[in-house]
């Protein structure tokens, strides 16, 4: 812990603000700039800074790989899973309406599940991009950088 | 003047736009190249985004009186060209993280003098 003693601490103070900040503009695509892209960036924003700073391997205990693999396909089935929720209520693909049967509600839930499959898998592939491309170069110990 | 001033938006998207590509073209380090190439990409971004606001538009979302919206099309095809530059520039960065471990360098000079004495190798192979 005596090396990098302010970026550690900083760090610990900062990852929450950045994972509540993600959750913002993700809930608030709907009333200003956000949405899942975006929501999802910055929640991978937090878990990259987490892995420079603490090390590879402990942010891979924090995100293991099958957890990695299974959040991709999760935000892709959610995604086409209200698609289909709509089809078999009866209405068309991705039909928001027929969701909760009242236009203005039915909208309003169908983007936000949208959104939030997007966020999941957006997320969590530029988590996994970041692995890919962290666990290739050679380790530095602690004293080198 | 007021139509040098008016369009300013239009000669910020020229600067970056050429400012990128003189960075891809002149500079010999490839994560340098990646780095104009996402330049080049955002000035694009910024001429479309910049064009397609409406004054005083709105978010086009049903109430019950007409308002002035803005249209929503050139900001969702920009939102989908965002995705796509972060998916083209990790690749790109894969690439250069391979290009690495197979040449020990990235920078295009050192590489092309040793595809060059690779290519005379294979010439002169019997």
């Amino acid at each position: 812990m005596k090396h990098h003693l302010i970026l550690r601490v900083v760090t610990k103070m900062l990852i929450p603000s950045i994972l509540l900040f993600a959750l913002y503009v993700q809930f608030h695509g709907d009333f200003g700039p956000g949405g899942g892209f975006q929501a999802g960036v910055i929640f991978a924003a937090a878990f990259i800074l987490y892995a420079i700073v603490f090390g590879l391997e402990t942010a891979r205990r924090v995100m293991p790989t099958w957890l990695l693999q299974s959040l991709i396909a999760t935000g892709l089935i959610l995604y086409a899973g209200v698609g289909f929720v709509g089809m078999f209520l009866g209405g068309n693909y991705l039909n928001y309406t027929v969701l909760t049967g009242h236009a203005h509600s039915g909208q309003h839930i169908g983007l936000l599940l949208i959104e939030l499959g997007v966020g999941i898998t957006v997320s969590t592939v530029m988590i996994a991009i970041y692995f890919s491309f962290a666990s290739r170069t050679p380790r530095m110990g602690d004293e080198d950088w | 003047m007021e139509f040098i001033l008016g369009h300013y938006n239009y000669w910020v998207v020229i600067f970056l736009m050429m400012a990128g590509l003189y960075v891809v073209v002149a500079r010999g380090n490839l994560v340098k190249k990646i780095v104009g190439l996402n330049i080049f990409q955002v000035s694009v971004f910024l001429l479309y985004i910049s064009m397609g606001k409406v004054a005083g538009g709105t978010a086009p979302i049903l109430v019950d009186e007409p308002v002035v919206y803005s249209n929503p099309l050139p900001h969702v095809l920009i939102l989908t060209a965002i995705v796509v530059g972060v998916a083209t520039t990790a690749l790109g960065l894969a690439l250069v993280v391979r290009i690495r471990e197979s040449y020990g360098t990235i920078e295009e000079d050192e590489i092309q003098v040793a595809n060059a004495a690779d290519d005379l190798l294979e010439e002169n192979r019997p």
